[in-house]
């Protein structure tokens, strides 16, 4: 599979290739995107369960445990990394 | 106006736990068997442990009762401000700005009756936005005009010193109390909302509208049900608080004289004649305003409830725990108060508000 360079073009449409971006470089772009995405889940979650955790300390493991949830979107996107 | 992110996530969270803790019902059937001294008892073992013990030593009884209500309140309401960033402070401080008009009537009130700032400062609820340095400097004053002074720098400035000529000539406190709660109320919807007909359609804000709407229909509508009863000689206008949806000020002058009228008139509301019809029918036979006006706090209080289920990550919440835990403290008020002057349970009962 050579989606890398065809993407490039599609990208760049007249025809100019991106010669360095590879489907390394592709699938490394797929796991950032999706690490920010957990980045940007994890703030919400972590806020509310840093609140519920100062309100009663019993909360933390399970605070924890909400908190590191979206991390799972990182995992999954690493999947990428070992089909290309 | 505050900037930055705001931060609802953290504020929720905090404010849900602590709703979570508040008395249920089974706790107010217990209190209402219990005498003053007992009930401070109970509350030493609840989350008012620190204000009982702090206050303990200076009072007893139902006025112990009482301070460590106001304090713990105060506290909280303290904590929601420090928490909040951003608009969700803006938000939260606008509302609990009722403390601030609370505690200046309150200020008035004893200058005017020349009460010493020691009893006045008992009765305060530090709970608003204005700081505490500028309420010890208003307790230290001796006219009123002196206390208008001090206030220069806040919102409440030129209302009030518009209501202090009008003070001056009749030597009756309702203007200045009226200029406060005006004040107050027309704040609320500031920068949300353009005008009737033009609020923010969806959305938290949305909601956060229509909550406020509800609560200036309900306190037009309890002033319009007190007016209409008491059958004095005022002008409803002065009462009219704007920026409600049941009635408009040509309404309230009309309904005032005809308190059939107006009970019909809030029932017809599409918004809230069916979720106060109930207590509406028991306005008509009963005759007890007392339990209309608590019909309405639970109605209130419901309806925050379901507001802060369909957005849980705004200000709803937090306007909803503010509600619940004045009910709260109102209504362990009400029980001490009421074992005090020896009512019985069933009569206590009824001065509860409870969903």
């Amino acid at each position: 599979m050579t989606l890398g360079p065809e993407l490039a073009d599609v990208v760049l449409q007249n025809g100019a290739t991106l010669e360095n971006f590879t489907d390394s470089g592709a699938a490394a772009l797929a796991v950032g995107l999706a690490a920010l995405a957990a980045g940007y889940a994890e703030r919400g979650i972590g806020a509310a369960a840093v609140g519920a955790i100062a309100e009663d300390d019993d909360m933390f493991v399970p605070g924890l445990i909400m908190t590191v949830l979206p991390e799972t979107l990182v995992i999954l996107a690493l999947v990428v990394v070992f089909v290309v | 106006m505050s900037v930055g992110a705001s931060n609802p996530e953290y504020v929720n969270a905090r404010v849900r736990s602590r709703r979570a803790s508040l008395f249920a019902d089974e706790d107010y059937r217990k209190l209402i068997r219990m005498g003053p001294s007992e009930i401070a008892r109970f509350m030493e073992e609840t989350e008012y442990e620190r204000e009982i013990n702090a206050l303990g030593a200076r009072f007893s009884g139902v006025d112990l009762i009482e301070y460590a209500l106001n304090r713990n309140l105060a506290k909280h309401f303290d904590d929601l401000l420090d928490w909040s960033e951003g608009r969700l402070y803006d938000l939260v401080s606008r509302y609990l700005r009722k403390f601030d008009v609370w505690n200046l009537k309150t200020i008035i009130r004893g200058i005017y009756t020349e009460t010493d700032s020691e009893a006045i400062q008992t009765d305060l609820i530090r709970a608003g936005e204005l700081e505490d340095g500028t309420i010890d400097r208003l307790l230290e004053v001796d006219t009123i005009e002196d206390a208008v002074e001090v206030l220069s720098r806040t919102i409440f400035y030129e209302p009030l010193s518009d209501a202090l000529e009008e003070f001056e000539e009749t030597g009756a406190l309702v203007p200045l109390e009226n200029a406060l709660d005006r004040e107050f109320y027309e704040h609320l919807l500031e920068d949300i909302s353009r005008g009737p007909g033009h609020e923010p359609q969806e959305g938290p804000e949305a909601k956060f509208v229509e909550f406020l709407q509800a609560e200036i229909d309900f306190r037009n509508a309890r002033n319009a049900l007190r007016l209409a009863r008491s059958g004095a000689d005022l002008d409803p206008a002065t009462y009219y608080i704007e920026g409600g949806v049941l009635f408009d000020r040509a309404d309230l002058n009309r309904l005032v004289a005809d308190y059939d009228e107006l009970v019909d008139h809030i029932e017809e509301n599409k918004r809230y004649g069916d979720r106060l019809s109930g207590a509406l029918g028991r306005l008509r036979d009963a005759d007890s305003l007392i339990q209309f006006e608590h019909a309405l706090d639970a109605a209130l209080l419901e309806y925050s409830d379901t507001l802060s289920s369909i957005y849980p990550a705004s200000v709803s919440a937090v306007l909803s725990y503010i509600l619940a835990k004045e009910r709260e403290v109102e209504n362990i008020r009400a029980i001490a108060r009421g074992r005090e002057v020896g009512l019985d349970e069933s009569e206590i009962e009824e001065e509860l508000v409870i969903l």
